[in-house]
């Protein structure tokens, strides 16, 4: 868990003209139960939860799920893009991270082309399961996307961040839609 | 743009191979399929797919763009 620390300056923000400006505040203090002030998770109450993690472990140590396997394989992509700015006695610092809802809803396309033309190309139902299910596990993957920056004392400075994973993955699917199409001759 | 991304992340022939395997091992024929789809949903799956590829094409051009500023 990270945890994000404000730093003790007061920042003037009248001064920005408008531009964005980003803080990160620390989350406030909280009186617990054990009587102390302890930041998000009291070090105090872990002695006293022993039931809770006994049920996380009874859950990981049930291998029965090794057995079992579904009978659909979706096209699960796994992105985690975490971002980490800390801006601190900074002044005039805009801050922009890139968008990638339009590569997103043009995945869930792609994905859709392949499953119509497979849907459309073979006729026999458990055949075409099979098919697309061993096309689209190829597409299975984890990304993980870390950036953490960190700006200290500075005035007038432009941060920008980029996620071109998602990119390249469109690509591929891409070309096994196109592949496939080729190869049942439609295009 | 990087040097990774000039290049295509994958060979388009080896994604054809693999697409021809998996259909092949399946028993799907493509010369069976080629007669089971009518002309008109040919056409469509065509358009569609262009209009795949230029989306896909945009949508990259702009991140290049995006970059080099």
């Amino acid at each position: 868990m990270t945890i994000y620390r404000h730093s003790e300056y007061d920042y003037d923000v009248s001064r920005g003209k408008g531009d964005r400006y980003s803080y990160f505040m620390e989350e406030p203090l909280k009186s617990c139960s054990c009587g102390h002030s302890c930041s998000g998770k009291c070090s105090n109450e872990s002695s006293k939860s022993p039931s809770h993690k006994s049920t996380e472990s009874d859950f990981t140590s049930d291998n029965n799920a090794f057995v079992l396997q579904e009978g659909t394989e979706l096209s699960f992509m796994d992105q985690e893009s975490a971002e980490l700015i800390w801006v601190k006695e900074s002044c005039n610092i805009t801050v922009s991270s890139t968008d990638t809802q339009i590569g997103v809803s043009l995945q869930a396309a792609l994905q859709l082309a392949i499953a119509l033309v497979l849907n459309i190309s073979i006729a026999d139902g458990t055949q075409r399961d099979a098919v697309s299910q061993e096309l689209t596990q190829h597409f299975n993957m984890a990304q993980r996307n870390k950036q953490k920056i960190f700006i200290y004392n500075t005035k007038d400075a432009v941060v920008t961040t980029r996620d071109t994973d998602l990119a390249l993955n469109l690509q591929l699917m891409l070309q096994v839609l196109v592949a496939l199409v080729l190869l049942v001759e439609i295009l | 743009m990087s040097e990774s991304s000039k290049q295509p992340p994958l060979n388009e022939k080896l994604v054809e191979v693999m697409v021809q395997t998996i259909l092949r091992k399946n028993g799907v024929k493509p010369d069976e399929v080629k007669n089971n789809i009518p002309e008109e949903q040919k056409k469509m799956i065509r358009e569609m797919v262009e209009d795949l590829k230029k989306q896909v094409a945009d949508f990259q051009q702009n991140q290049a763009k995006d970059k080099s500023d």
